[in-house]
C-alpha cells in the first residue's frame, strides 16, 4: 500500500457521515502539496461478525482500494454483545495512485450489536454512492447461504456478493447450501445486468485450473482425460472446500457423474465416479500441516499409452509445477502471483461477469456434497 | 455429416435441445463445435441434453430426432420413415479441451515455442524478452512454452555457450527495461525455457540447427510443434528468413488440426507501396494471411484500446461522433527525444537511431502506421462484432475513404520539418544533420551522398479528410516530431462551438469549445474541457477540465503493449494486428507524398529549434483554417 496520510478517525452520528467525509477530504487536500483526486469505482460494503475480524479486514482495506478505488462501508455486527444504536466512524486516507497522482479513500465503519445488527443494511443503504456498482464482501466464516434475513437485506442492493469458503466449519453442509443459494441469488437485476456471487476460494484456484487445463489438453496430452483412473487432491488444513472445488470442476468439465461418496472425517473424502471410459476415484486428502491451500494433485492415467501419472504441486507458494511420472521431460510451470486476500478482493471487485463454469462446478459440488451428507 | 443429414431431413433454422440430465458442459461444447459450422441457431438449455428437435421456419415440424451420448456419438432418427438410428461419431469435437469451456478462446494462449529472429538484437532485449518475463511472472504464459532466439550476436562471434549467452543478455535487458524488477525467484523458471541458436539468416545450415533445436525443445516442454516466429529483423531480411523457414519445412499449414505456425512481422513493412507489397508477397509465399500478424505496438496500448470502449460502450458519444457536432480532430505524437541520446553528465552520445531513421523519416516511421491506425479507430464505423476481421474491415473502410492528395494539395496540406540545434530540458542539443554526420563518423563509415545535406524529416504535420458521410468536411490534423518540448501523445476531439448567442454572445471572449482529449502517453487517461460558471453573482464562464487518469483509478500495473500483443498471437487473436489490405491502403495514401517530396529535391526543409513545437509552417497550416494546434 501506499497510504501517505490519513485524517483522524472520527465518531459521528449517522446523518453526519457525509459532512465528516467532506471535512476530512478537504483537510487532507489542504495538507498535501499536490492535488488529491477523489476516485471511486464502486461501493464496497463489508460485513464482519465481530470486532477482531473487522480489525483484520480494516487493515486490508488500503490494499483493496489501491487495487480498486471504492467507498468502503465496513459493517460490524456483533451478535454476542448488546449495544444501543448503530454507531459510525469515518476515516479518509490519501494514497499514492501511480505516478505523481494522489487519491483519497473513504472508509465508514458502522458498528452494531445484538438486535441492532438488523439495522446495518439500512444504515449502509443511505451511504451508498448512486450510479456506482455495489459489492458486498461477506467477511464472515459462516457460509452466506446459512445467514438468513440479514444476508437478504445486504444483498438486495448489491450487484456482486463476494464470500470465502476457506475454513468453513462444515464443508459438506456449506457447499450444499451455497450451491442451492447461488441458484436464487444469481439473478437478473432491475435495469439489466446480473447479480453475481463469487467465492474467493474459486479465484484462488485460477492458476490451478489454468495448469490443469493445459496439462490435460488433448493437443498436448492426447488420450489422457480418457484414461484417468484416479485423481488425488491433497490440501492443507481448512482448505477442503478448495480441493472440493477442483474435484467438482474436473467432474463437471470432463463429464464425470457421481456413483458414490464416502468420508473419513478429518482425513479423506472419496468419490467414485463414472466416466465414458469407465470408473474412476477422486480422493481429497487432508494434510496435517501446511498452508491452507491445495498442495498437490496427482492424476493417474496413461501417457503415450503407458500407465503413468501427472503430478502437480505447489512450489514455494510462487508457482505450480507439473511433472510427468516416468517420462523424461522438463517440468511445466505456471507462476502464481502473490494472492493476498486484499489482492484477491481487489481483482474480484473488477470482475463483474457471471462465471458459468463456477456455477456448473458448484452444481456438481452440490451433488458430491449430497452423497456425503446422506452418510451422516 | 450431421449437418448434411439434418438439412436433408428438416432444413431447420433453429435447433432446440431438451434437457434430460444434470449439467454437462462437455456436451454443449460438442454441440457448439458442430453447429458453429452451420447457419443453424442453437437453443441450448443449461444442462445435459439427450435429444434434439429441429425447428423449421413454419413453426417446427418434428421430423427428425437426434440423440447425443457422452462418448460424442450423434444419432439421428427420421421418425417419418421409422428408420434405424444412424450413429455419427462426432470426432472433431473430442479434440476440444473440455476444461476450457466457458473461457473465451481469445483469452487462452496456446502452447507454443516463440522463436525470435534477431533474438540478440535491440528490440528483443529491450522489449520482447522483458515482456515475456512479465508475462511469466504474471502466470499467464502457457505451461508448455519456451523461447528460442535465433541470429548472430551483434559482434558476429558465436558464443561458446549460446544458451548462457542469451540468458545473460535477457537478464541485462530485464534489469534495464522491464516493467517489473527482476526477481531472482522467478529468474530460474524463466531462464530454463530460454535458448539460443546462433546462425546467420542467410545460412540454410543454421535453419537445420534451428529445426533440430525446436524439435528438442518441443519434446522437452511438451509443445505440440506449434511455433510463433517473431521477425525482429531489419526489413531486408524478412524475405530471406521467411524463404528459409518455408524451404526447411518449418511452417505448418494453416488448417493443421493440432499444431499451428504464426509469424509476427515488425514494422517497417516496406518503404513505399511497392516495397511493402514485396514484403507482403515474400511472407505470403510461406504463410497464409491468417497466420500472419503484422504488429503495430501502438495498437496494444491501453488508451488506444480504450478509444474503442469509449466510443462504443458509452451512448453519449456516438450520436455526437460526426460532422454535425465535431469541428475537427487533432492527433499528436510528440517526442522530446531526438535520434541520438546523450549522457546527462558528459554530454557524450550514448545511443543513436540514426542508422535506422536516416532516409526513413517521420512520415514513414510514425504516420504511415501508428497515426493512421489511431485515426482509423477514431473514425471507423461501429463494427458489428469484435471478431478480428470485422474490426479490421471497419478500420480498412476509413483508410479507403482518405481523400487522396494531389501534388497541388501537398503544399497546403502537408508540412515537414527538421530539428536544428536548440534547448531540450535546459540542455543544449545539436541539430539532426549534425547528429547524422557524427553518427557516420563515429561508426567509421563514409557519409552517404544523400545524407550530406540530409532531407529526412523529423517532423511532419498533415491535414486529412475522411470522405464519407460521417466525416464530410471535418479536418483531421496529424502532427508528430522529434525533439519537441515534451513527450506527449493524444487524440483530441474538438466539438463545434455553441452558437454566438446567450453565453457565447461576446465576440471578444468567445467560449472555448468542448474538447474531449485522450492521452496515450504519458499518464494515460482522458479529459473533457467544458464550460462552467464561476461562483458569484455575475455570469462568468470559465473552461474547466474533468480528468480521468488511468493510474489513479487502476494503479500503475498496466501491461506493456508488447505483452498484450504477444499473448494475442499465442491465442490466435489478430484483432490488433494489421491486415495486408490495411497496410497496402495506408501506403497507397502515403506514397504520393513521398514521391512528391522525392521529386521536389529541396535543399533545406523547414527548420525548427529543438524544444519547440515544430516549424512555423505547421502553425500556418492549421491557422489557415482558423484553428490552432492544441498546447499540450
Amino acid at each position: 500500500m501506499t497510504s501517505t496520510a490519513q485524517a483522524e478517525e472520527v465518531i459521528v452520528q449517522l446523518p453526519d457521515v457525509e459532512r465528516e467525509l467532506r471535512r476530512q477530504r478537504q483537510a487532507l487536500q489542504d495538507n498535501e502539496k499536490s492535488p488529491v483526486q477523489l476516485v471511486r469505482m464502486s461501493n464496497l460494503v463489508i460485513f464482519c461478525a465481530d470486532q477482531d475480524s473487522a480489525n483484520a479486514v480494516a487493515a486490508q482495506v488500503p490494499a483493496v482500494v489501491a487495487a480498486h478505488p471504492a467507498r468502503v462501508l465496513l459493517l460490524v455486527g456483533e451478535s454476542e454483545s448488546d449495544g444501543p444504536e448503530v454507531g459510525a466512524r469515518v476515516l479518509v486516507r490519501v494514497r499514492k495512485a501511480g505516478g505523481h497522482q494522489r487519491a483519497c479513500a473513504e472508509q465508514v465503519t458502522l458498528h452494531a450489536a445484538g438486535g441492532s445488527i438488523a439495522r446495518l443494511p439500512f444504515a449502509a443503504r443511505s451511504l451508498l454512492i448512486g450510479d456506482l456498482p455495489t459489492n458486498l464482501w461477506w467477511a464472515s466464516p459462516q457460509p452466506p447461504a446459512l445467514v438468513g434475513p440479514l444476508m437478504y437485506d445486504l444483498a438486495e442492493q448489491a450487484q456482486q456478493i463476494i464470500y470465502d469458503s476457506l475454513g468453513w466449519p462444515e464443508p459438506a453442509r456449506g457447499v450444499a447450501a451455497t450451491a442451492a443459494w447461488l441458484e436464487q441469488v444469481e439473478s437478473a437485476t432491475p435495469g439489466g445486468g446480473w447479480r453475481i456471487a463469487s467465492d474467493l476460494n474459486w479465484r484462488r484456484l485460477k492458476y490451478w485450473r489454468r495448469i490443469l487445463r493445459q496439462v490435460l489438453d488433448p493437443d498436448t496430452a492426447p488420450g489422457v482425460t480418457e484414461s484417468v483412473t484416479e485423481v488425488l487432491i491433497e490440501h492443507g488444513p481448512h482448505a477442503v472446500v478448495q480441493a472440493w472445488l477442483i474435484a467438482s470442476w474436473l467432474a463437471s468439465g470432463l463429464g464425470w457423474s457421481l456413483e458414490v461418496g464416502r468420508v473419513e472425517p478429518g482425513r479423506e473424502i472419496t468419490w467414485k465416479l463414472a466416466a465414458a471410459h469407465g470408473e474412476l476415484r477422486v480422493r481429497v486428502q487432508r494434510l496435517e500441516q501446511g498452508p491452507p491451500e491445495v498442495r498437490r494433485v496427482r492424476i493417474t492415467c496413461k501417457l503415450d499409452g503407458k500407465p503413468s501419472a501427472i503430478n502437480l504441486f505447489a512450489e514455494d507458494g510462487r508457482r505450480l509445477v507439473s511433472i510427468l511420472e516416468n517420462i523424461d521431460a522438463a517440468p511445466r510451470t505456471v507462476n502464481v502471483p502473490p494472492q493476498t486476500s486484499a489482492e484477491l478482493i481487489g481483482r474480484q471487485l473488477s470482475d463483474r461477469e457471471r462465471d458459468p463454469v463456477f456455477t456448473e462446478s458448484m452444481a456438481v459440488a452440490q451433488v458430491l456434497a449430497a452423497s456425503l451428507l446422506a452418510e451422516f | 455429416v450431421l449437418l448434411v443429414r439434418l438439412a436433408r431431413l428438416a432444413k431447420p433454422q433453429t435447433m432446440e435441445f431438451q434437457k434430460k440430465r444434470p449439467a454437462n458442459s462437455g456436451q454443449s461444447q460438442i454441440l457448439h463445435s458442430i453447429f458453429s459450422q452451420s447457419s443453424i441457431a442453437l437453443r441450448l438449455p443449461a444442462g445435459n441434453v439427450r435429444a434434439f428437435r429441429p425447428a423449421t421456419p413454419n413453426g417446427g415440424e418434428k421430423k427428425a430426432i437426434g440423440r447425443l451420448t457422452l462418448g460424442g456419438v450423434v444419432a439421428i432418427q427420421d421418425s417419418r420413415k421409422g428408420t434405424t438410428p444412424m450413429a455419427i461419431p462426432a470426432q472433431p469435437a473430442l479434440k476440444e479441451n473440455r476444461l476450457s469451456h466457458g473461457t473465451h478462446k481469445s483469452l487462452l494462449p496456446q502452447p507454443c515455442v516463440l522463436v525470435i529472429f534477431g533474438g540478440d538484437g535491440d528490440l528483443s532485449c529491450r522489449k520482447l524478452l522483458p515482456a515475456i518475463y512479465n508475462l511469466n511472472v504474471a502466470g499467464v504464459l502457457p505451461a508448455h512454452f519456451a523461447v528460442v532466439c535465433f541470429g548472430l550476436p551483434g559482434n558476429g562471434e558465436i558464443p561458446p555457450n549460446p544458451d548462457d549467452y542469451i540468458r545473460n543478455r535477457a537478464r541485462d535487458g530485464i534489469d534495464r527495461f522491464s516493467r517489473q524488477a527482476l526477481d531472482n525467484d522467478h529468474w530460474d523458471d524463466y531462464a530454463r525455457a530460454l535458448f539460443y541458436v546462433p546462425g546467420s539468416f542467410n545460412d540454410s545450415h543454421a535453419y537445420g540447427e534451428l529445426k533440430a533445436k525446436l524439435d528438442a525443445v518441443d519434446q522437452q516442454f511438451g509443445v505440440p510443434h506449434s511455433r510463433i516466429y517473431y521477425l525482429a529483423v531489419p526489413p531486408q531480411f524478412v524475405s530471406t528468413c521467411v524463404g528459409h523457414l518455408g524451404c526447411s519445412g518449418m511452417v505448418a499449414k494453416p488448417n493443421e488440426p493440432t499444431a499451428f505456425t504464426r509469424v509476427i512481422v515488425e514494422k517497417p513493412i516496406g518503404r513505399d507501396l511497392e516495397s511493402a507489397r514485396e514484403v507482403i508477397r515474400a511472407v505470403d509465399q510461406a504463410f497464409a494471411e491468417e497466420q500472419t500478424y503484422r504488429i503495430d505496438h501502438y495498437l496494444g496500448k491501453e488508451t488506444v484500446q480504450n478509444l474503442l470502449v469509449l466510443r462504443f460502450a458509452n451512448s453519449i458519444f456516438e450520436p455526437l461522433w460526426n460532422e454535425s457536432h465535431i469541428d475537427h480532430v487533432q492527433i499528436t505524437v510528440a517526442e522530446d527525444e531526438g535520434l541520438t541520446q546523450y549522457d546527462g553528465n558528459s554530454g557524450e552520445p550514448i545511443s543513436s537511431r540514426i542508422g535506422y531513421y536516416e532516409g526513413v523519416g517521420a512520415l514513414r516511421d510514425m504516420v504511415q502506421n501508428h497515426m493512421l491506425q489511431v485515426l482509423c479507430i477514431v473514425a471507423m464505423e461501429p463494427p458489428s462484432s469484435l471478431a478480428p476481421d470485422i474490426v479490421r474491415d471497419a478500420k480498412a473502410g476509413v483508410l479507403r475513404c482518405l481523400r487522396p492528395m494531389t501534388r497541388a494539395d501537398l503544399k497546403q496540406t502537408v508540412v515537414r520539418g527538421q530539428y536544428i540545434e536548440g534547448e531540450t530540458w535546459g540542455r543544449r542539443v545539436p541539430g539532426y544533420r549534425s547528429e547524422v554526420r557524427n553518427f557516420f563518423t563515429d561508426h567509421g563509415k563514409a557519409l552517404p551522398p544523400a545524407s550530406v545535406h540530409s532531407n529526412t524529416e523529423t517532423f511532419v504535420a498533415l491535414r486529412l479528410f475522411v470522405d464519407n458521410w460521417r466525416w464530410a468536411g471535418v479536418p483531421f490534423y496529424l502532427r508528430t516530431g522529434k525533439r519537441l518540448p515534451k513527450r506527449a501523445s493524444e487524440v483530441a476531439i474538438q466539438f463545434k462551438s455553441v452558437p454566438q448567442v446567450l453565453f457565447n454572445a461576446s465576440p471578444e471572449v468567445p467560449l472555448e469549445p468542448t474538447v474531449l482529449s485522450l492521452r496515450v502517453q504519458p499518464e494515460e487517461g482522458l479529459s473533457m474541457r467544458i464550460a462552467s460558471k464561476l461562483p458569484g453573482p455575475k455570469v462568468r464562464i470559465y473552461p474547466v477540465k474533468m480528468e480521468f487518469n488511468y493510474s489513479s483509478s487502476f494503479g500503475d500495473a498496466s501491461p506493456e503493449a508488447y505483452e498484450r500483443l504477444l499473448l494475442d498471437v499465442m491465442a490466435g487473436d489478430a484483432t490488433l494486428f494489421m491486415r495486408r489490405d490495411v497496410v497496402e491502403t495506408a501506403w497507397r495514401f502515403v506514397t504520393p507524398i513521398l514521391e512528391s517530396w522525392e521529386q521536389e529535391r529541396v535543399l533545406n526543409l523547414p527548420e525548427y529549434q529543438c524544444g519547440t513545437w515544430g516549424p512555423v509552417e505547421a502553425d500556418r497550416l492549421i491557422e489557415a483554417d482558423g484553428r490552432r494546434w492544441r498546447s499540450l
